[in-house]
């Protein structure tokens, strides 16, 4: 599970325990300027995930780590999935960051809002 | 970065907003869009951001159109996607939405614009009537107005 906090002008998506590990970093940090909205979406873990470099990917299992697809650059912490929160950036080393949370419809509002608010 | 957009988006848009309309906004997921407009999952995060993007995106469209094939005045059971994406919106967007709010307001003005002959209150009878002829209601003949033979 990552842990997503919004203040009034960033985004962070923390990742937490051997996530860290396997996708080699902490999180990711951007500006809600570079947020272009957020979706709570099960379905997401079932996508072809791509190249990996670095992370894990056991299919079905767990995706975790940066994965490289048609030419989309997207940061996965995925183990089951029905938790999963897409959110799409804009203008930022990642495109796409898919990741689970403990509540995704609080979660998704509340990046929509926030993003909202600044714009 | 992804690849360029190659889709019909005025299609995909259509057809987004006959399965809000269809489905609702909270129950229709990913899945359900990925499906009906055939477009991969990376292209609709790509094009849209977010289902409350393409939501967005799709009202939009309706707005700016004039909230294109509305019914007649006085025949509110003749389906209108537009009016009913409307009615989405309202109900399940607006309330926490500032952005869908403003589209709301934008789709009023267009109403009572089309609709002189029903007064001030137009917008509301109008989408009142929408809201209850979906739900099978048939709304009451309108009252012959004063003034009128």
């Amino acid at each position: 599970m990552a842990r997503i906090t919004t203040t009034d002008d960033r985004l962070t998506v923390e990742l937490r325990g051997l996530s860290r590990l396997w996708a080699l970093r902490k999180g990711v940090t951007a500006p809600l300027a570079h947020v272009r909205g957020a979706t709570a979406d099960p379905g997401a873990r079932r996508e072809p995930k791509g190249r990996r470099s670095p992370g894990l990917h056991v299919p079905g299992i767990a995706a975790v780590g940066t994965f490289h697809r048609d030419g989309a650059r997207t940061l996965w912490e995925v183990y089951r999935g029905e938790r999963a929160v897409v959110i799409q950036l804009s203008d930022e080393p990642y495109d796409r960051i898919v990741v689970e949370v403990h509540d995704p419809r609080a979660v998704v509002e509340q990046i929509n809002r926030a993003v909202a608010q600044r714009a | 970065m992804g690849r360029p957009r190659t889709f019909d988006e005025q299609a995909v848009l259509a057809s987004a907003g006959a399965l809000f309309v269809r489905l609702g906004y909270a129950s229709t997921s990913v899945d359900d869009l990925v499906t009906a407009l055939g477009l991969h999952r990376g292209s609709l995060y790509q094009a849209f951001g977010s289902k409350r993007g393409l939501f967005v995106a799709a009202l939009r469209r309706d707005v700016d159109a004039g909230l294109p094939e509305l019914p007649p005045e006085t025949d509110e059971a003749v389906a209108s996607t537009a009016l009913d994406l409307l009615l989405v919106a309202v109900l399940e967007l607006a309330p926490h939405d500032s952005e869908v709010q403003g589209l709301v307001s934008a789709a009023v003005a267009v109403l009572a614009d089309r609709y002189p002959a029903l007064g001030p209150d137009g917008p509301a009878t109008l989408l009142g009537r929408r809201l209850l002829a979906r739900a099978g209601h048939a709304s009451a003949p309108q009252p012959s107005r004063p003034g009128r033979t």
